[in-house]
Formats: C-alpha cells, structure tokens, sequence
C-alpha cells in the first residue's frame, strides 16, 4: 500500500483549555527573537502578535490556529504565491506577502491574521507607499499575514527532554528530534490541552486516529 | 486597513453592467451620447471569463500595494481606507501595471473636463505624422471614493454578485469562523483523542 | 505614603478566569469562579506578587485597539514610554513619581538597590537569564541622576550584626525561641494575619530596606551634610510587597518617611529605557561610601537561605570567637520549600529551618502555636526561591524558563558573594565604622530607635486598613 504523508497540525481540547492565553504568549515570544524578544517580558518593544487565537464562548474556551490543510485555500487564494508548503508546513513568506487579506479571508478556521510586520522590534515601513496620516503623508508600515507554522525553525528554550516545566508531563512524547517541529504553544500549555497530531507517522496512536480525524474534521 | 471590492463568481452572470457603471461613474462624458466612432470606455474593473467562470477582477487595495512601492514619484498612496493613483502626476511608466499581481491596473488616455489632456513637449509620430501626444495614465479602481456613495459596481450589479469589504468585516469574517471552528472542534473533540 | 489603593490588582476587563494565579498564591488570597474575572481578597493578600509573575493573561493590542491601552498604562502606574504587554494581574506601579522627583534639583536622590536586582535587571535588556551587573546598575542610576547610589545589600549587613546579636541573646536566654527572621514583608505581614499570638518570636529587626531608609536620613545625611528634609530616598526592590511595607505607619524616622518610594526592578528597566540609556553597554561604576559598601554575606540575603548562611557565618565567630573554617554553608542552601539543618557552633548546637514559599510556613506555625517546634531559628521568605522569584522581578515569557531563570539567578548571587574579599557583615569596614562613629553597638540605643520596629495583628482589621489603604 503507498503511504500518503499528510503535514502534522497542532489541535486542542476545548475540556482541557482553562484559557490562560500562555500558548499566545509563547506563540510570540519564539517567533520574536529577531525583534528582541527575549526571555522576559520587559524586552518587549512590540504588540503581542499571535498565530493562534484562544476563542472564547460562554461554554468553554480553546485556542484555534492553522490545521495545515494539503489543499490550502489560502495558498490558492495568494496571487504572489507567498504562501507555499515548505518542509510539512503550510508557510508564508513574510518578505513576498503583500497583504491583501486574501488568504485570510479564504480560510475557513480564522487561522490566518493581518498584522503589522516588525524587523529589529520597530514597525517595518513600505519601500515607498505613503499614506495619510494627520492630514500628511507619511510613510506606511507594512501589514502582512501570520499564521502558524509549527515552529518548524524554532528551537524552544527549556523543551529539551526532561525539561518541561509547564505540565511537568513526560516529554517523551513530543520531545524534539532533529529537525521535528516543537511548537512552543504545546510545550507551555499548563493542562497538556494542546497536542501536534503527526499524521500517519508510525504513531500507533496517529494510525489509529488517521481515518476519523479526517471524517471528523472534512 | 483598505476597504475593497470583491465578486463572487458563482452569482456573476457575465453581463458587464458594473463595467458600464463604472464607467457611468468615473467619466464626465455620458457614454450614450457621445458622438465619436470610439467613445471613452475604460472600465477600472473587467469582466474576466473562462470556460467555466465570469467574474468582474479589480484592485484589492493591498496593505502593502506593489504598486504604490514600485512607483518612480509616489503618485500612489493610501487614502484613508484605499490605494489611490494621482493621475495628474502619473508619468505613464506602467511599472505599476506590470507588478499588479491582479492585473487589476490598465493604461488609459488621461482626461480632465471630458477633454483627453495632450502633452506640452512630448511629440509622437504613432499617428503617422509628428504631433504633441495624449497623455496615458494608469487606472484602476478607487472605491467610487469622491462620490461618496460608494461603489457603484457594487450598487448596480443585477446578481448581488459584488460586495464591498469593509476592515471591520474582514476581522469580523476571521472572528466568526474562529468561534465557529472552535465550536466544531468543541463539539466533535471527544471523537479526536490524543 | 499610603496608597489610595491596594498594590496587587486583577483587571476585570481582562482576566479570563484561568485560575493559575489561585495556584500559585501562598495564601488562598484569589477569589472567583473559574472562567470569570477573579479579584484578590485584600485581607488575606501577602502582596508577594506571584500572581503577577504566573499571569499570561494579556490585552491584545491590534490594529485596531485604540486608546483603551493607553488608558490602563496611565492607571497603572507606567511610564508613556512603555511598550511591554499588559496582563490582567498586575501592581501598580510609581515609576512617573520617581522620575518627576529625578528632575527636581531641590531633592537629594538617594536609591538603593536589594541584593536580587544586580543578578536579574540584564534580562530586561536581552542579556542571558541571571547575567550579573552590579556595575552597570550603579552606572545606570548615576545616569539617571541620582546623587548617591547606596545599597541594600549594606542593611543587610547590618541586619546581620542586629538580628545575629538578637538570635545569639534569645538562645543564651531561651526566651522567645524560635525566633523568625523579619526581613521579607510578606512573611511579616502574613504572620500578622495568620498567627499574631506569635509575633513576639519575629525579629524586632527592620527589613535591610528599611534600616538603609532610617540610615540615609540620619547617618547619611550627616556624612553627606544635607537636611534629611530634603532627602528623597527611592529603593529598587525584586519585591512588590516592599512599597507596601514602605507605607506602615512605623517605618518613620524623626517624622520623615524611612523610604519615600519602592519600584520593582522591572519598574527600574523601563525607567533606564525611558532615559535613553544604553544599559547593555555602560562601562561599570562603583556605589558610594559608606551605605553603599557590602559584603558577600549582604549579596546572598536575595536567595532563600541567604540570611541563614549569612547570620551562620556572623553567629559562628562571635559565640566561638574564631574563624569559621567554611565559608560556604550548602546545608542550608537548596530549593526545597523546608529545609532544616543544625548548625554547630562551637558548643551551641543551633537547630534551624528555612522556608521558602509561604505554603510551607503553616505547619512551622502549628508547631511553634503547639510549643514542638524543635528549631532555634527559622528563615521565612514568601517568594519560592527567595527575592529572586520575587513578584517585581522581570517577568518570564515562557514557563519553560522559569527553572533555569531562578537557577541562573541564583548562582549569580552565590557567585558574587564567593568574588567578593570580605564576606561576613562583621568585616564590612563599612559596618565597623558605622558602629564605632554612629550605633555605637548592636541593640544599642541608636539601633533600637533607628533600627528595630513593631508588629500588630491584623486579625481584626478591615481589609483596606489591612491593606494600607486610605479610608475616608
């Protein structure tokens, strides 16, 4: 039989999720290194900007961020192609995105948002478009798209097997191996309501899963 | 945040009247009368059909429009919620056409009080014999913005094909299928085990 | 100084009700259901800032958000400057104060600094978890215009010569054994709450922030010849409770507040940037003389533990009158919320706990209420680590840091003292000179008005007195 590999995706569990935003933060925190973020929260020079969202509803409350889709709308719906499934992840390329919104819009989870871009932790202005501001013009700031991308080229501090202070739960189950993806939103998550679901990996777990979590979730 | 247009093909049924209306609305010229063997009709949206599909294509208003950052001599800008072209500083180098990645922007003869605007210096022999050459700007959708009723596409189209988006209903449209995925997975999550 | 109101706070707006700040309070503190905003019961509130530390909690600052954040920045104490994130538990703080008294040239700055500020403030610039930079702090606060940069880590050596003096007297009497250390205000005002039949056995010993306070406006203001009316005397604490412990009526000196102002260390960060200083960069400078002159065992009072080691290591050499052959106390060092031990010092077997976590205090109080507790000396502090988990201490982005962020800190802290050439409080010149030309002894007469304060119940207090705030 050919073994089809689908790209992994984080997932969580609404019954888990107490809504203490700690995926969000993190979420930033790793992707920011390049502004300065650094391991506290006073090294922050810029808005906290997320790629998954902790929606929250009268009943209950989780985290939603991008599932990887293999046709990914979004990618479709780019006409600068700056969206592209590179290494297992559906990612965009911060430097080609123009910020046309039409990827978020053609998302059917809300995965994907427009924020300011930021280099060096200040807001990263246009090459040249000016827009009015105050009755002047005055030199825009770029606005791109941001979704999850798994961490893919992110290392997490503190993530090394053993070292998992959030939960104290056993790594060993998504510990990091080579070059695998570690989200940060999973290692912080302090009630484990969070997972990377890696699809038909030799999990047992993920083989047993395959075939439902595609029903459940088409 | 731009506001901006945007079709929906399965409503668009191919009859162009948002080409006329835009038109209607960008032209001091009524089209019906004019005299000429070609009137002026240069539409800031076009009708795009394939085998399978009709639908009206025009500027996205792009946060960080290709367009205004290619241009020599900044005469596009953001205006309060849409990118703007100043026609009146326009040199006609296309740049802007050709980096569109919707092909959203076309070039057209520049016209002010329904007379095409000539140039003072550059002179031409495209018609055969030397003469002062009309200017040709670039052109493309600005929202209906100095009307102030907003598009007109958007007004006229028969179907309902067409829809202004506004910043607001884009972080609406993103909030609602959030909640609604986290609904879905709420719901169906005890079928999902870890 | 009181505050018009309570230091540690929950925006309702933003809270979502996760409930982790209820985890982590020592003292059950944190009211609500999960899911809901919750709010902090003043009474009961240690003001140790934990909650503030474990929140994650943040107000989203979109493209959108207007003016709502700006707002909660000016409510809450921050300069406009700021840029770092919200999040729903916080302490206000009184960081535009300061730096309005920094540009008044009629005042006579004096600041101060806890033992645990020089091991953490680096973070706040990027530089690793735990960096030491106990120059660049005094050279950054020179730039800010302070006129004399003191330290806590002197008071702590002073502590020393006090509290040790009092240890040694109680256990040679037996009276009022055992006896609490009372430098860590949570523990204080929390025994005050909890267990006021016993707050005989607390020291009588002022914080070491306290007595530098009372020092500045007395022994410092000679030495310097200023009017002590005219001394604002600011100290940077990794603590929130301190601006608490500041305020209580007592802390006064000849009429004149002991300290006028507490920021936490993540408050002297956004001051430092606020200035435009390039902290990162700043070539060392050394604290003035005398207050500001210490020794290692001043530098360990921010570990838990650290008063132990350093009243050991003091304590050892004036009941046996010879040099202790260790300088480097490991059974009373550690990270365990109890830790016991006993100390042999020369014939005095000195049986000692230490507590670290307000959470592991209450069986030590059962046993001391019920007369069996077998401990001559018990160290409390309410942060789990000591000051450097404290609740103003740069606050981690990720939970997955905050292990190594105490360990780095601490072993910075413990590498200071080790680097420095005198390490016991009783060889600091500078205290030898303070007693022989100004306290005269320990518990002397000098000491007991400057130096030494009260405790009352707060069994029966309301919750804002409780609190320090003003009723009307």
């Amino acid at each position: 039989m050919n073994h089809v590999h689908s790209n992994s995706l984080v997932i969580a569990e609404a019954a888990k999720c107490i809504g203490c935003k700690a995926c969000e933060l993190a979420c930033f925190a790793v992707h920011n290194r390049d502004n300065g973020v650094g391991s506290t929260v006073g090294t922050v020079t810029m808005p906290v900007v997320p790629r998954l969202y902790v929606i929250r509803t009268d009943s209950f409350t989780m985290p939603v961020q991008c599932r990887q889709c293999e046709n990914a709308p979004c990618a479709g719906a780019c006409p600068v192609q700056a969206i592209r499934q590179k290494d297992g992840v559906i990612a965009i390329d911060a430097d080609a995105c123009i910020g046309c919104k039409a990827c978020a819009l053609a998302c059917p989870f809300g995965a994907i948002s427009l924020y300011k871009a930021y280099s060096g932790g200040a807001e990263l202005p246009q090459p040249l478009l000016q827009e009015r501001r105050d009755s002047k013009l005055q030199r825009k700031t770029r606005i791109i798209a941001y979704k999850c991308d798994l961490c893919r080229d992110i290392e997490m501090p503190g993530a090394a097997a053993g070292e998992l202070g959030a939960s104290g739960r056993d790594s060993s189950v998504t510990a990091v191996q080579g070059r695998e993806p570690f989200p940060a939103c999973v290692a912080v998550c302090p009630e484990d309501a969070l997972r990377l679901v890696k699809v038909g990996s030799g999990n047992p777990l993920s083989q047993h899963r395959e075939g439902m979590t595609c029903d459940v979730i088409q | 945040m731009n506001s901006f247009v945007i079709a929906d093909p399965g409503l668009c049924i191919g009859c162009h009247t948002c080409e006329v209306a835009c038109v209607a609305a960008h032209s001091a010229n009524n089209m019906f009368l004019q005299q000429e063997e070609n009137p002026d009709f240069y539409p800031r949206l076009r009708v795009t059909e394939t085998d399978q599909v009709t639908a009206p294509v025009q500027c996205r208003h792009c946060e960080d429009a290709p367009c205004a950052n290619v241009c020599p001599n900044g005469s596009i800008t953001n205006n309060s919620s849409s990118i703007s072209i100043n026609q009146d500083t326009c040199i006609g180098c296309k740049t802007c056409m050709l980096v569109c990645p919707y092909g959203a922007i076309a070039m057209v003869p520049a016209s002010r009080d329904g007379q095409r605007q000539i140039q003072a210096g550059l002179r031409s022999n495209a018609s055969g014999v030397w003469a002062r050459k009309e200017r040709l700007v670039a052109s493309k959708c600005d929202l209906c913005d100095e009307s102030g009723n907003g598009p007109e596409c958007v007004r006229i189209c028969p179907t309902h094909a067409l829809q202004l988006v506004v910043p607001g209903n884009v972080t609406e449209s993103i909030a609602a299928k959030r909640t609604a995925s986290a609904q879905t997975l709420q719901q169906f999550g005890g079928l999902i085990r870890f | 100084m009181l505050f018009s109101e309570p230091i540690i706070k929950i925006d309702p707006e933003l809270c979502t009700g996760c409930r982790r700040c209820a985890a982590v309070c020592p003292v059950d503190a944190i009211i609500g259901e999960p899911g809901k905003p919750q709010e902090v019961d003043a009474h009961r509130c240690v003001v140790c800032g934990q909650c503030v530390q474990i929140c994650t909690v943040y107000a989203a600052d979109s493209l959108e958000s207007g003016d709502n954040l700006k707002n909660k920045r000016l409510q809450r104490g921050q300069l406009p400057s700021v840029r770092e994130p919200l999040f729903a538990a916080y302490s206000a703080g009184q960081v535009p104060e300061v730096k309005r008294a920094l540009a008044d040239s009629a005042l006579y700055k004096v600041v101060q600094c806890a033992p645990a500020i020089r091991v953490s403030l680096a973070e706040e610039f990027g530089l690793p978890m735990g960096t030491l930079t106990p120059g660049k702090m005094a050279a950054a606060l020179r730039h800010l215009k302070f006129d004399r940069i003191y330290d806590t880590n002197f008071g702590a050596d002073v502590t020393i010569m006090e509290e040790g003096t009092e240890l040694i007297g109680r256990v040679m009497s037996g009276e009022r054994l055992p006896m609490f250390t009372s430098c860590c205000p949570a523990w204080v005002k929390h025994a005050e709450t909890a267990a006021p039949e016993l707050l005989d056995h607390l020291s009588s010993c002022k914080s070491p922030m306290q007595m530098v306070g009372a020092l500045v406006k007395t022994y410092g203001a000679k030495q310097n010849g200023v009017d002590p009316a005219k001394i604002y005397s600011v100290a940077v604490m990794p603590c929130t409770c301190k601006e608490f412990e500041c305020s209580r009526e007592e802390m006064e000196v000849d009429g004149l507040r002991e300290v006028d102002v507490v920021i936490t260390t993540r408050e002297l960060a956004q001051l430092i940037k606020d200035a435009g200083i390039d902290f990162v960069n700043l070539p060392d400078e050394p604290f003035d003389s005398p207050l500001g002159i210490y020794s290692g065992a001043g530098s360990i009072f921010g570990v838990t533990g650290g008063v132990m080691e350093a009243a050991i290591r003091t304590g050892y050499e004036l009941v046996t009158h010879e040099t202790i052959p260790n300088l480097q106390l490991d059974f009373v060092r550690g990270e365990e919320g109890l830790r016991t031990a006993t100390a042999q010092l020369g014939d005095l077997e000195l049986r000692v706990a230490v507590v670290a976590g307000l959470k592991y205090v209450s069986e030590i109080l059962k046993q001391v209420k019920e007369g069996t507790s077998p401990y001559h000396f018990i160290e409390v502090m309410g942060c789990p680590e000591g000051c450097v988990s404290g609740g103003g201490q740069p606050k981690l982005l990720l939970e997955t840091l905050r292990k190594k962020a105490y360990q780095a800190r601490k072993s910075s802290v413990y590498r200071h003292d080790s680097h420095q050439q005198v390490r016991k409080s009783h060889e600091n010149p500078a205290i030898i000179k303070l007693y022989k030309d100004f306290l005269g002894e320990p518990l002397g007469h000098v000491s007991h008005h400057l130096l030494h304060t009260t405790f009352h119940s707060r069994e029966k207090m309301s919750p804002n007195q409780a609190l320090g705030v003003k009723e009307d």
